[in-house]
């Protein structure tokens, strides 16, 4: 049995003046699933969670929640908690009883709401804190509460609206494990929305990429990055190359592209129909590319191509390599720091490797 | 030579308005204070030997009932103008910066024009003939006899100083994120149910400053209750007043100063320490 839906936006559209909009945006998110918005300011994912929440009106489209009918709904009667990006926490308030807040509107016993308060409290690591007001908080634990205040409720959806962005690197890293271990423990339909790609990926069942208002793809972390339906979302998600391209040959064995510079790539056989035109962008990912010295011979399915190192990067774990192609083209290449890698230095001579795999054409 | 980073650069800035006030604030007042002090004399500004007469004279019926109806119009001035201003303050706090610069010129005109003149526009409004009881009288209804009254000083009084309630309030709801709203409603209260849990509460050293400052310019208030009261039911200001410039009596009208003086500090130092504390709550160490 296919798990069932708990959320659907359908045609979701938000017009603020005729030349600002927002969508048709449609997705569907499974229960369970955690669920990611992802693109640049200004796609309209806030826009789209903010319509969920019920602090935007849509303009045309629907949002059912398990098949109900969920847009036309109060905020304050959606069942849907929000994490909000700066916490919303109620200065005025204990940890204790912004958790309670809640619940004390609910008009459960005071017995009741202890428990649900100390219980949720327990989960989310803050046992102790419990009468702290929000400003004797560290930025974590202020995160924390937001997610405990929703949590309690038990809503059907959790919502985060880039919950991460105000916290320094190495507690964002915690936080996000954090927060993933917490919404696989509790299995609670999640809807995720950033900016950050690295987030995403690292959360996500799936993600929806938003652009201009629009969607531009859906799908697993893995098919987002190995396979981007678009250009943007190659661009958006991880770094990349981009080379422009027409195809000269289609055949069962493979596609041939060649550049504009006179360069012939083997790219692995297209499916049917998904490239038309045989003006295409061919996306190369930096970490795909093998950098070896000159002399070897091509396998079949590999694409081995001269190029000169133009600069070195050093980052640590990694080395990033600038390199110049024969006919102009610049690609950029990221290989681990290890023995192997140690010489290259730049305006070195080396021999470029490529999978045919590893070569994705894009509609241009 | 090299003091100079030393040099405490807090007494320069406020230099100049400490010695104002020192010579044309403290000064007097000390002066008053010494006059308070002396018996009243129908020929002399006061005579030499010192006395208490003078505030004993303040719990005599006539002067308990003056600050009786003066503290009493007070706190229904400041009360019309908090339910008056509030949700005004509000709507301002949350407009668009256009909308809320329109409304704060909108706010502060009324202090823009001289006291006289906007309480004889009062007097044509209130009148026995004013427009209002014309449009009673159009409409097949009694006249009411408004101006005169404790009424009419209440309702100029509350014309004059709404601003001075909506501006402490606009400023202490500015301060709250629109995003506790969202919460509030997002965890399940209803407009007005986040409006009691999470705005008020916050807002209330506003409302509290708004209202010592109200209060304290209606209980001081002269032109109004002069001009639009009742000048058997007169309030403290205009007795000082009397006692200034018509009996001449400056050792009395000194003392009336000094207690209203007192009234309101008292006043002012308990509402400021009842925040304090509210503050101090909410911020914790």
């Amino acid at each position: 049995m296919p798990p069932s839906i708990e959320l659907e936006v359908r045609a979701l559209t938000k017009r603020y003046s005729p030349q600002v909009s927002v969508g048709p945006i449609s997705f569907e998110v499974q229960e369970g699933e955690f669920f990611s918005l992802l693109g640049p300011s200004g796609c309209g994912k806030t826009t789209t969670l903010r319509c969920i929440a019920g602090f935007e009106t849509l303009t045309e489209g629907s949002i059912r929640l398990h098949g109900e009918r969920l847009d036309d709904k109060p905020p304050h009667r959606r069942d849907v908690g929000l994490v909000f990006q700066n916490y919303a926490l109620f200065p005025h308030l204990t940890v204790f009883d912004n958790v309670a807040f809640g619940l004390r509107l609910r008009r459960l016993g005071k017995a009741e709401i202890g428990d649900r308060v100390s219980r949720v409290l327990q989960l989310v690591d803050l046992a102790g804190m419990a009468t702290r007001f929000p400003a004797q908080l560290s930025g974590g634990q202020q995160q924390r509460v937001a997610i405990a205040r929703s949590l309690v409720l038990e809503p059907r959806i959790l919502m985060f609206d880039e919950p991460l962005s105000n916290l320094d690197f190495k507690l964002r890293i915690q936080m996000r494990e954090e927060l993933r271990n917490l919404q696989r423990r509790l299995g609670k339909t999640s809807i995720y929305v950033t900016h950050d790609q690295t987030e995403a990926l690292a959360l996500s069942d799936r993600i929806a990429v938003l652009s201009h208002g629009r969607i531009e793809q859906i799908g697993t972390p893995a098919e987002i990055y190995e396979h981007p339906a678009s250009a943007f979302v190659a661009e958006f998600i991880g770094s990349s190359n981009m080379l422009r391209g027409r195809i000269v040959e289609r055949s069962e064995a493979g596609t041939i592209v060649a550049t504009a510079t006179g360069l012939r790539l083997h790219c692995r056989p297209e499916p049917e129909g998904e490239v038309e035109t045989a003006e295409v962008s061919i996306l190369l990912r930096p970490e795909r590319i093998l950098v070896e010295a000159p002399g070897g011979r091509a396998m079949p399915g590999q694409n081995r191509v001269s190029a000169r190192i133009a600069d070195v990067t050093y980052l640590g774990e990694d080395l990033h390599l600038s390199l110049d192609l024969v006919g102009g083209e610049r690609l950029r290449a990221s290989v681990k720091n290890s023995n192997a890698a140690r010489g290259w230095a730049p305006s070195q001579s080396v021999e470029l490797v490529v999978d045919a795999a590893d070569l994705r054409l894009l509609r241009r | 030579m090299d003091h100079g980073g030393a040099r405490p650069i807090w007494a320069f800035l406020t230099g100049p308005y400490a010695l104002f006030l020192f010579v044309l604030l403290l000064v007097p007042f000390a002066n008053i204070a010494m006059y308070s002090l002396h018996p009243y004399s129908p020929t002399k500004v006061f005579l030499p030997e010192l006395t208490f007469d003078n505030y004993r004279k303040i719990f005599d019926l006539y002067y308990v009932r003056l600050f009786g109806r003066t503290l009493r119009l007070g706190l229904i001035t400041t009360a019309v103008c908090a339910v008056l201003g509030y949700p005004l303050a509000y709507c301002l706090a949350r407009a668009r910066p256009r909308w809320q610069a329109v409304g704060l010129f909108l706010l502060i005109m009324p202090l823009m024009v001289s006291a006289v003149i906007r309480v004889f526009g009062w007097i044509v409004i209130l009148g026995r003939k004013g427009l209002l009881n014309q449009a009673l009288l159009g409409l097949g209804l009694e006249p009411v006899k408004l101006l005169y009254s404790e009424t009419a000083v209440v309702i100029g009084l509350v014309n004059i100083f709404v601003p001075f309630m909506v501006l402490p309030i606009m400023a202490s709801i500015e301060r709250i994120s629109p995003s506790l709203e969202e919460a509030a409603q997002n965890l399940g209260a209803s407009w007005y149910r986040m409006f009691g849990r999470v705005i008020l509460p916050l807002s209330l050293p506003g409302l509290i400053s708004g209202c010592l400052l109200v209060y304290s310019l209606s209980i001081s208030a002269f032109v109004t209750p002069a001009l639009m009261g009742n000048s058997r039911e007169r309030l403290v200001g205009q007795q000082i007043y009397d006692e200034v410039l018509v009996s001449f009596n400056w050792p009395g009208a000194a003392s009336l100063s000094l207690t209203l003086v007192l009234v309101t500090a008292a006043l002012m130092f308990g509402a400021l320490f009842a925040t304090r504390r509210a503050g101090r709550r909410e911020k914790a160490s």
